[in-house]
């Protein structure tokens, strides 16, 4: 004997009612995306740019020149290894902050990954960073 | 004769929700994208010792163009530091955080007056770089 499967006609929907609920979960986990960012970095306090130049604190300064590779300080050429050590030694005998003061110069085709390692090696040994930026820079001639 | 009455279910209708959230989701989204620089192109340098920003309202940007942007938008060198003045506005120290974000190959002649602004302006500048895990 042959028994007959009974054949639904029903239309199957997916359930709606929790649609609702599923798209708020999505609207959460975009807008958690959206804000996590690498947001995370280094903090460096610069002092307010001045105009004046104060030549004789500016002598007492270590100065720091950063060039496309290499580095000066105070007119020395060093070597990225001892850069950090170098730095270390000069700011060791100064205790006072405004002693600690270093004026970086950079030339214009300096990149700015190279830039960091020196100013984050400036710091880590104690240094302040001062900015000395020319004024001259974009004068045309016509 | 009683004639019964039908008990009517009154039930919220839950079909258009789901439209409703994805707009909503459309919405947010777009909202999102037009103040922040998540869809700017640039590869940050590296750093050690490096710590959490914190909540800023203030971000500039250099990209790898060289082109320079505040809050996502492009942004002349002239006025960046008028501009970063009127966002921070009366906030207090530890409030005034400026997130730079420069490309690792960018040159100084353009990321230096970009600094120079932030610090004139009050800001309080940070680095947005990643961790140097080389050494």
């Amino acid at each position: 004997m042959k028994i007959r499967r009974r054949s639904s006609n029903l239309l199957i929907e997916p359930p709606s009612s929790a649609t609702g609920d599923i798209a708020f979960n999505l609207i959460i986990f975009f807008l958690v995306c959206a804000s996590v960012q690498p947001d995370s970095g280094r903090h460096q306090t610069l002092p307010r740019s001045e105009e004046t130049e104060e030549k004789q604190e500016k002598d007492k300064n270590i100065e720091v020149v950063v060039k496309r590779q290499v580095t000066l300080v105070n007119g020395d050429v060093v070597p990225a290894t001892q850069f950090a050590a170098r730095l270390t030694a000069l700011l060791a005998g100064k205790p006072r902050p405004e002693d600690k003061v270093v004026v970086v110069k950079s030339d214009d085709d300096v990149p700015y990954h190279f830039w960091m390692t020196v100013t984050s090696q400036i710091e880590d040994a104690g240094g302040i960073i001062t900015l000395q930026i020319e004024e001259e820079r974009e004068i045309q001639v016509p | 004769m009683k004639i019964k009455r039908r008990a009517i279910r009154a039930d919220v209708p839950s079909m258009a929700m789901g439209d409703i959230a994805f707009n909503l989701l459309i919405f947010f989204v777009i909202l999102a994208q037009a103040q922040d620089d998540s869809h700017l192109q640039w590869t940050p340098a590296e750093a050690r010792n490096i710590e959490s920003a914190g909540h800023s309202v203030v971000s500039v940007l250099i990209d790898t163009d060289e082109k320079l942007y505040l809050n996502g938008q492009p942004v002349g060198e002239s006025g960046l530091e008028m501009k970063i003045e009127e966002l921070l506005g009366d906030l207090s120290v530890g409030e005034r955080i400026v997130l730079l974000k420069v490309h690792r190959d960018a040159t100084a002649l353009r990321f230096e007056p970009v600094i120079e602004a932030i610090s004139s302006a009050g800001g309080e500048l940070v680095h947005i770089v990643e961790e140097d895990r080389d050494e």
